[in-house]
């Protein structure tokens, strides 16, 4: 261990007066500011920020992985909309469509001419429902959100065609896209 | 800022540590003016000196050089840091110096051919317009390197002798000693010159 001299010394220094004009030329001499820059750069390398998958896309790349987001959620839309059409292969019947087969003939019905509806409202509302017409009209794309389909900030503000089957007393209660 | 101005260095280190870059800015402000003055004194080159800051705070960043709040200041420690890789540097001079022996200097502190602090190779030269001034920077720069130590951390940067024996890894009574010869030697260096002035004129 180093030794520490306890004599007197003093709190603060006595200056000699010869250094004061070098003292006072040296007040405002600093780093150059390039040290500061490489040093920030350095630290941005060390502690990243962390950053959504999406913002290491290019911005194109960024737009192709949306459109491939939505794509994959159509996809599994209307794969479960198959689910729920198509017969079961197994032979057992679907215990939705058993409970509801009304509903289920209405829609299917409908999605012979075209394209799978998609249900709003549970198959007991369709089911009771007497007289069901079919409206076809422009939604906006933000509109799909809740279906699974994700607007993009490029395409929000877009109308989609679509048609939907509509109660008597005007309520939607399913619908489906025209391309 | 708030952070800059009244965080204490272990509040900015730890924010730091956690990855706050205006934290890391803050310490660097605040501390890199009288390290690089340091630096610049020291080893009398501008380049040198910046490189040595840098490498201090880069240090710093990537934990190379561990700061113990326990024992010391962070400024302290900074000189200190800046103080070892400037001998680092000096210790690879040496090495090629010691291809020509008769240049080395001598333990007296008088190692005036060891370097030539002339106006042109430092710009600080340009900074200090006062001739006075340039003439006791020139006469530090041929103090050898340990009195330079004492002397610029004393004078300049207003250190207690306790101070400096903690950055030099010293004990106070050398650094008593290490300040009265490098003073003795800063004068009479600057009285020969003043003379020869005198003379010339």
């Amino acid at each position: 261990m180093r030794e520490t001299d306890t004599m007197h010394t003093p709190d603060r220094p006595q200056h000699d007066p010869l250094f004061d004009p070098l003292r006072a030329g040296l007040q405002d001499v600093n780093a150059p500011p390039g040290v500061e820059q490489a040093l920030m750069q350095a630290f941005a390398r060390q502690f990243p920020r962390r950053r959504r998958w999406y913002e290491a896309l290019s911005p194109r790349g960024r737009a192709a992985g949306v459109g491939l987001a939505a794509c994959m959620a159509v996809t599994a839309l209307a794969l479960a909309l198959f689910t729920l059409h198509a017969p079961r292969m197994d032979g057992t019947p679907d215990a939705n469509l058993d409970t509801h087969p009304d509903a289920a003939r209405t829609l299917a019905a409908y999605d012979a001419d075209g394209g799978l509806f998609i249900a709003l409202e549970p198959l007991e509302r369709i089911e009771r429902e007497p007289s069901l017409r079919m409206v076809e009209t422009d939604l906006p794309r933000s509109s799909l959100d809740a279906l699974g389909v994700p607007p993009t900030p490029d395409n929000a503000g877009d109308a989609v065609r679509a048609e939907l089957l509509v109660a008597a007393d005007g309520q939607a209660l399913a619908l489906r896209l025209i391309n | 800022m708030t952070t800059a101005t009244t965080a204490t260095d272990t509040d900015l280190l730890r924010a730091m540590r956690s990855g706050a870059a205006d934290a890391f800015a803050a310490l660097y402000r605040r501390h890199q003016g009288p390290l690089y003055r340091f630096a610049l004194l020291r080893c009398g080159s501008a380049d040198n000196a910046a490189d040595v800051v840098q490498e201090a705070f880069m240090g710093l960043l990537t934990g190379r050089f561990q700061f113990d709040p326990l024992r010391g200041q962070l400024q302290h420690f900074l000189f200190g840091v800046a103080r070892n890789l400037i001998l680092k540097q000096e210790a690879g001079r040496q090495r090629y110096l010691a291809l020509a022996p008769d240049r080395a200097g001598n333990e007296d502190g008088d190692d005036a051919d060891l370097e030539l602090p002339d106006g042109q190779a430092c710009p600080l030269a340009r900074v200090l317009g006062n001739e006075t001034a340039e003439q006791v920077r020139r006469a530090l720069a041929l103090l050898a390197p340990h009195y330079r130590d004492a002397v610029i951390l004393y004078e300049l940067h207003d250190m207690s002798y306790a101070e400096i024996a903690d950055i030099c890894q010293v004990d106070v009574g050398t650094v008593r000693s290490r300040l009265s010869r490098g003073r003795a030697a800063l004068a009479r260096r600057l009285a020969a010159w003043r003379n020869l002035d005198t003379i010339s004129a």
